[in-house]
């Protein structure tokens, strides 16, 4: 039926929106989508050649309703699939913000399925990413990277919660290795606790390494 | 009353200190950039004179930190601690203009194109260098996913035929919250019978695009 792969298609993003992760691309679906408006803009063609460039929409109200509803048609696959385009380019956005390594994170997947088997839902070991958005996905993290070089001072990409002091309790996850700050090399161990400038180690709190303490 | 008086003796004597007032006017435009629901013009001399200072202090820091007095010691937390809160506020103001660029992206690019005609930019330069990139990276994206197999006349990403605009915009008739800093007179609203008087002082609740216009010049100040 028209519009249905669609449907399917804005259904994925909507579920997408609630997912702390990227659940897998739909090529299939994206397919079914794109034939369904290549076979209409096919019957365009078809019910329009016999008028030959003279079609008058009022003496032929039949052929001038199914030309509608297939331009509809069309449209609304466009509509979809550009919205469930975006809805995913935004997450990924939002990843490469938050420092997430998205492409890593996709190559070490296989390994963490047996882990997290629930919650990956049947992504079958590959990439949850079409070759096209990983493309994306590193040409947007250049222009990201562009982007924060001009303002290097800032820190674009750091805490957006205002500050409140300028040192802060810290719980070592994962070993972190040494770090350098201006009071010395600190060497971060699993499990131990330090009380550190918060600009020094807001990177690794992101990377998960370390736990900020209330 | 605060703010209002900081304004009158603004306007009086400059017997605030330039560092005052910048803190004062960044914290505005983030305040407003953060509450308005379209794209602010970019607050460039502001943005250039925080920067610079927060460049200085940097170096400050840094030069002083091998010192050993206790007193330059705490001298410096407190320079680090005011430090860290003018990044906080850059960074956040960015962040947000950013994410109304990434919402609105052809839009903001139209009204960046009529806001240079009046020499007042909506943009920074690498704002409008993020802008462009972004959105060639988008259609190249949308191109090799999906659009390039699409018959040509469905190909554009910024079409208006069918009744529907393909460009989004942000909701110019959302309600915000303003204080009045200097009267105003009397406003009617777009569609209603409803006129208000909005004085010195005053907090309404009104749609943004009937106080846009006084938001900009500076008669009305979004909280």
């Amino acid at each position: 039926m028209y519009g249905e792969s669609g449907l399917k298609l804005v259904q994925h993003a909507k579920r997408t929106l609630k997912l702390p992760h990227l659940p897998p691309y739909q090529t299939e679906l994206v397919r079914a989508t794109t034939r369904e408006v290549r076979d209409l803009d096919k019957d365009v063609a078809t019910l329009l050649e016999p008028f030959a460039g003279s079609f008058d929409p009022s003496s032929e109200p039949a052929t001038a309703c199914a030309l509608l509803t297939n331009h509809l048609c069309m449209r609304r696959n466009k509509r979809c699939l550009l919205a469930y385009h975006r809805n995913r380019t935004d997450k990924l956005e939002e990843m490469c913000w938050s420092g997430v390594d998205v492409l890593e994170r996709q190559q070490q997947q296989p390994n963490r399925n047996g882990k997290e088997g629930g919650n990956s839902g049947g992504d079958g070991g590959s990439s949850s990413l079409s070759p096209e958005e990983e493309e994306y996905v590193r040409q947007y993290s250049d222009l990201l990277a562009a982007y924060k070089g001009q303002w290097t001072d800032i820190d674009l990409t750091g805490s957006l919660e205002p500050p409140k002091d300028l040192f802060i309790d810290v719980r070592v996850l994962k070993d972190a290795g040494e770090i350098q700050t201006e009071y010395g090399a600190i060497t971060l161990t699993k499990n131990s606790q330090f009380y550190v400038r918060q600009g020094d180690v807001e990177r690794l709190i992101q990377q998960g390494y370390l736990q900020r303490l209330s | 009353m605060d703010d209002i008086d900081d304004i009158l003796a603004e306007i009086a004597v400059d017997s605030i200190p330039q560092e005052t007032r910048d803190l004062q006017e960044l914290t505005r435009c983030w305040v407003a950039e953060r509450v308005a629901p379209e794209l602010l013009p970019w607050p460039e001399e502001v943005v250039e004179r925080v920067l610079e200072r927060i460049r200085r202090q940097i170096e400050l820091v840094e030069d002083q930190t091998g010192d050993m007095d206790p007193k330059t010691g705490f001298r410096l937390i407190v320079v680090q601690t005011e430090l860290e809160r003018f990044k906080f506020l850059v960074r956040s103001f960015l962040r947000a203009r950013l994410r109304k660029i990434d919402a609105h992206p052809l839009h903001i690019l139209n009204q960046h194109k009529d806001s240079l005609e009046i020499s007042r930019p909506l943009l920074s330069a690498s704002e409008h260098q993020y802008l462009t990139t972004h959105q060639s990276l988008l259609a190249t994206h949308y191109n090799s996913s999906f659009l390039s197999q699409f018959p040509a006349s469905l190909q554009r990403l910024d079409d208006t035929t069918g009744g529907i605009s393909m460009v989004d915009k942000p909701d110019e008739d959302a309600a915000i919250f303003v204080r009045c800093l200097r009267d105003v007179g009397e406003i009617l609203i777009d569609g209603t019978e409803t006129r208000i008087d909005m004085k010195r002082g005053d907090v309404w609740v009104v749609r943004w695009s009937a106080v846009k216009q006084w938001v900009e010049v500076g008669d009305l100040e979004v909280i």
